[in-house]
């Protein structure tokens, strides 16, 4: 049976849904520390670069992105040092959880399944800021397609 | 206990040495003032020295010395949820304002018996100096210390510069959640709701009488230009702009760069030239939620020793949804 999100990050769901709150929020953790495991790196070319300050977020945030021969799409994220901790876990997440994944896929991944990862009581609290980072990499992946059809 | 790596040290802030004692100079010494609170002996900085409660903050050199004091409690309230995980000064417990401070189904604090067991569980006695601290400035390390004050816990401090100078001058942080024998805290008689917290009835009335109001939100807040601030969620607002009579004062203008706070001097040219506020007025500070005023009210109170300042917690997300209320739009 298809599932609703791509492989990688359905993996991750099911890591993050089998652990007690404690745990979760160590995971949480873990991925926020290797965030900066997926910033771009020097000698990088990428496909579109979207780097900018919103009101949504406390720092600057650069969503890099390339698409293979395949149709797959990598991102890199570049952080501020200013952006909060739950992002920087959520940008870990979805730069391994998209890996490989089509610009069509990354574009309709639902977002009910943030509420599985970071728990629904930081979701209330923090709505904005666990939604951003997909948000921002959507939006790159539909730019993206629009310069390709343009084009 | 496990450390990790944080960048060199940097020269400590200077020492004035106000009184003299048989002990070792440059150290301050907690002991029960007049009005039950610990009451700096030995030496300060001189910047605190000018200060209207010296005793209410400490820099890294003291909380250095405190480190293992079991008659000190650090406690670290932060806005960034997951902060205190990723790391925290050695032996500091966590205070959360949303899950520990606040009652879970009324918008209100919690009561007496909370606050009790909320303190025993960190090993708090009302004898214990609790040093709060905390990003973004200290913000809501001073929301902590406010609402510790609505209990009346007496001993309270706060790290001058919060959790970023700490880091940057190379202080020691570690992820070891440190486990202190509980308490049995007794139940406060009473919230001092009468005495430093403002309610809407109070505000109104506040505001119809003419009275000091500080507005410490952004600018674009206060002119209603937006209904939250920049990089944080609308919280639902209907209406934009200030309780008539507010005086725009945003609360960052009384932190520096590093997140300390500013001098006497600069805070009375921001608070008593500035805005023409008296030692002895009646001011009511408030922001969206109360939690930036309680800067301002940190401030005002401790810092430049106003007697009579109130926090109105309720601030814009109730005044700006209530149906009748007058709303002012004007630019300052």
């Amino acid at each position: 049976m298809a599932t609703l999100y791509p492989a990688k990050l359905e993996e991750i769901l099911t890591l993050f849904e089998g652990l007690p709150e404690t745990e979760r929020r160590e995971m949480l953790i873990s991925f926020a520390e290797n965030a900066g495991q997926h910033a771009p790196r020097d000698g990088e070319v990428y496909d579109l670069e979207d780097v900018r300050k919103d009101d949504e977020c406390t720092d600057e945030v650069g969503v890099y992105l390339n698409v293979d021969d395949h149709g797959g799409v990598h991102f890199r994220v570049q952080l501020g040092p200013k952006v909060q901790t739950l992002t920087r876990a959520m940008t870990s997440v979805l730069c391994r959880g998209l890996e490989g994944s089509t610009l069509e896929e990354v574009q309709s991944v639902p977002q009910d399944f943030v509420p599985r990862i970071v728990g629904a009581e930081l979701v209330r609290l923090r709505s904005q800021t666990v939604y951003y980072v997909l948000t921002r990499m959507k939006a790159a992946c539909a730019l993206y397609a629009r310069r390709q059809v343009s084009n | 206990m496990a450390f990790y790596s944080l960048p060199p040290t940097t020269p400590s802030t200077p020492l004035l040495i106000i009184a003299v004692s048989n002990k070792r100079p440059g150290k301050w010494d907690d002991f029960a003032g007049d009005r039950g609170c610990p009451r700096l002996e030995v030496a300060m900085s001189a910047k605190f020295a000018a200060y209207a409660n010296p005793e209410v903050l400490v820099d890294r050199a003291w909380l250095t010395e405190h480190l293992d004091d079991p008659g000190v409690r650090l406690v670290e309230s932060n806005e960034d949820i997951l902060l205190y995980d990723m790391g925290h000064l050695p032996n500091a417990v966590h205070i959360d304002w949303r899950r520990d401070l606040q009652h879970q189904t009324v918008r209100d604090y919690i009561d007496e018996a909370a606050f009790a067991e909320m303190c025993g569980k960190h090993g708090i006695t009302p004898e214990t100096t609790v040093v709060f601290y905390g990003d973004k400035s200290n913000w809501w390390a001073c929301y902590a210390f406010w609402v510790f004050s609505l209990f009346g816990h007496q001993r309270l401090k706060v790290l001058d510069g919060g959790r970023d100078l700490w880091i940057a001058e190379g202080g020691p942080m570690t992820k070891d959640v440190p486990a202190f024998a509980k308490t049995n805290y007794p139940i406060p008689e009473k919230r001092r709701d009468d005495e430093i917290r403002a309610f809407f009835a109070d505000t109104l009335a506040h505001s119809n009488r003419g009275l000091p109001l500080v507005d410490v939100r952004s600018l674009g807040e206060f002119r209603g230009d937006i209904t939250h601030m920049p990089e944080y969620p609308q919280e639902g607002v209907l209406r934009g702009g200030h309780i008539p009579g507010a005086k725009s004062c945003p609360w960052k203008t009384a932190a520096n760069d590093d997140d300390t706070f500013r001098s006497r001097a600069e805070l009375e040219e921001i608070y008593e030239k500035g805005l023409g506020l008296k030692k002895d007025d009646d001011v009511v500070a408030y922001c969206r939620i109360g939690e930036r005023s309680s800067h301002t009210w940190f401030v005002l109170t401790h810092l430049l020793g106003f007697q009579n300042v109130r926090n109105y917690d309720g601030s814009w997300t109730e005044w700006g949804n209530m149906v009748g209320v007058p709303v002012e739009k004007s630019a300052e």
